[in-house]
């Protein structure tokens, strides 16, 4: 039991302009979470697609004589053994990383809607199909199914994203279908059918609009999963392969020389956490301005 | 006890779609699956024993009845780089991967008294702990655990020496064992003490707020009782739903922990099975995980039953 507090409630005079002024900020920033999480993401995204017009080094041009040399005024971040600019290839890899992170959170946000709602709407034959394909997937561990797909599809970046799709696939598709089933019994729904409107016309103007912001925390928190996975997959040399830099072959690479070179593996790696956290804070404020009670 | 036998049905089941899916997996490979495992330069020959190896010749239908019928009698295949069969390979490299995965669940348990510590000063209005503990759980979420192996590796057995990080595993030399494995099981554990820390956590504000743990206060029960006994039975739920969906999550993770501290488990026989093509294997070492993994759920499911009578299966 929480007491309320009352006196919240009561008018307070004068202090109320700065109140309504509190309440103007809250509509432009949500809340915290929000902000702090868009407010790093923004310029991490922002440099990594700006990062080939910007005045840095070629990230795969080599110069032997600058070979692992520290981070400093000139080299912002270091280089590797080849000489390369750490900063150019992080920012090289953070495309493909973000490339990959939201291409297979968008294609899984897709098939999970198509194939969730389907399965919810329609119930019977189709629902036990999907239900049962569903649960066989969920019988992987995520990170395994991604290395099973990547097993069959092979190595690259059109690979590695169908992989990850494949292993956000599950959790989407269970999700839409159980907001789909809520939203069936709903009273507007009946309406629309009463009123004779075709099931396409249901599905896409009332069911789906309505699934979409809780698909989308959801699709958010799979892009940062997938970023991390992909790195992982890199990693073990599984996922995206050099000369292509990606932020796990990047650590990947830097693993030989941890002790001489610390930053070649680090920097990547502070990059990943950047965009990592900035993923969840982002969707943790989504997800407590969708729905207020959650926030404990 | 008939919702608990409808919820073991379900697992021969799902077991026959998982086998499926492994099945299929050879033969979804891009293109015809024996001339690429053979390699380019390999005569027809050479590509007709590894089709024949495989179980690729007939009808698939055949081919699927063959292989089922093979893994009922626990005949996994033979490998194609050493002849071995798959099954005793998988057997000698399995105990590695459940010491890891075992010990980081345990290790991992350490985490229900932090949670509950967390939310009992939470309530007093003390939050130094919580947001702590949240601090901790965002890291840990956010940062590659391949990354923070590294960082450990890098400390603590380069620059400090006090773990080896090569070498081979002697299962009776008990502290040479445990000093090799010491840091590959913290760093499992990293992810799932945050997860259960932070679950433990919502579900015992949740309890301690309740009106029995009013009663129980009022009634002069000691805090410490009132925070172990009453109000995390009632919390067990979600703590227990996130150590079994953590078993899962800790089995696929040793996959890259065994490769960075070079323990040959499960988990390296599945990528060095990838790398070499070594497709028995690799499928014998998926299918492997997977049981092991729909086992867990279950069981998960079971415990539920015995923690908390007012849950049904159904």
């Amino acid at each position: 039991m929480r007491m309320v507090d009352v006196s919240r409630s009561l008018p307070t005079g004068p202090a109320l302009g700065l109140d309504q002024l509190r309440a103007g900020v809250r509509r432009v920033l949500p809340n915290a979470s929000y902000t702090a999480g868009a407010a790093i993401l923004l310029p991490v995204v922002l440099l990594a697609l700006t990062a080939p017009w910007l005045p840095i080094a070629d990230p795969l041009k080599p110069h032997v004589l600058l070979s692992f040399s520290p981070p400093s005024f000139a080299h912002p971040l270091g280089t590797d053994k080849l000489g390369r600019e750490i900063l150019s290839r992080t920012l090289a890899g953070l495309r493909i990383s973000l490339l990959v992170g939201f291409a297979s959170a968008a294609l899984a946000l897709l098939v999970g809607l198509v194939v969730g709602t389907l399965a919810g709407y329609l119930g019977k034959g189709v629902d036990r199909a999907v239900t049962a394909a569903v649960d066989v997937l969920l019988s992987f561990p995520a990170l395994l199914l991604a290395i099973t797909a990547v097993a069959v599809f092979g190595n690259g970046i059109v690979q590695v994203i169908l992989a990850l799709t494949v292993a956000g696939l599950p959790l989407a598709i269970r999700l839409q279908r159980a907001l789909t089933l809520g939203l069936k019994s709903r009273a507007y729904i009946d309406a629309a059918r009463l009123a004779n409107a075709p099931a396409w016309w249901i599905l896409i103007r009332h069911v789906v609009p309505n699934t979409l912001p809780p698909m989308i925390v959801v699709a958010s928190l799979h892009a940062s999963n997938a970023i991390i996975a992909e790195a992982t997959l890199s990693f073990l040399g599984l996922g995206i392969t050099p000369p292509h830099p990606s932020l796990g072959n990047l650590i990947a690479e830097g693993r030989p020389f941890l002790q001489d070179a610390w930053w070649i593996s680090t920097m990547p790696g502070i990059a990943i956490a950047l965009v990592s956290v900035s993923l969840h804070l982002f969707s943790d404020g989504v997800r407590e301005h969708l729905d207020p009670r959650l926030s404990i | 006890m008939k919702p608990l036998l409808r919820r073991l049905a379900t697992v021969p089941l799902t077991t026959l779609g998982v086998v499926t899916l492994v099945f299929l997996m050879l033969r979804l490979l891009p293109g015809d699956p024996a001339s690429f495992i053979a390699g380019e330069n390999a005569n027809a020959q050479a590509v007709a024993a590894i089709r024949e190896k495989l179980g690729l010749n007939g009808p698939i239908l055949l081919q699927y009845v063959h292989y089922v019928g093979a893994l009922l009698r626990l005949d996994l295949g033979h490998s194609l780089l050493t002849g071995l069969p798959v099954a005793s390979i998988l057997k000698q490299s399995l105990p590695i991967t459940l010491t890891l995965a075992g010990s980081s669940v345990v290790l991992s348990t350490l985490a229900i008294p932090l949670g509950c510590g967390a939310a009992w000063f939470r309530s007093h209005g003390r939050t130094a702990l919580d947001h702590a503990l949240t601090l901790f759980a965002l890291g840990v979420d956010a940062l590659p655990a391949f990354w923070v192996a590294l960082v450990f590796v890098l400390f603590f057995s380069l620059r400090l020496g006090w773990f080896p990080i090569s070498g081979g595993l002697v299962w009776t030399d008990l502290p040479s064992l445990s000093l090799r494995l010491a840091m590959p099981i913290v760093v499992l554990a990293l992810a799932q003490i945050a997860a259960l820390a932070r679950v433990t956590r919502t579900a015992m504000i949740e309890a301690l707020g309740e009106d029995y743990a009013r009663t129980a206060r009022a009634l002069g029960t000691p805090e410490l009782s009132l925070v172990f006994h009453h109000a995390l039975r009632n919390a067990a739920l979600p703590v227990l739903t996130v150590i079994g969906l953590g078993f899962g999550r800790l089995l696929a993770g040793t996959v890259l922990i065994e490769s960075l501290f070079s323990l040959p488990g499960l988990g390296s026989r599945l990528l060095d099975g990838i790398f070499g093509r070594d497709y028995p294997v690799v499928q014998g070492a998926i299918l492997l995980y997977a049981s092991l993994f729909i086992a867990v759920n279950v069981l998960t499911d079971i415990l539920y039953t015995q923690a908390d009578p007012r849950v049904k299966l159904s």
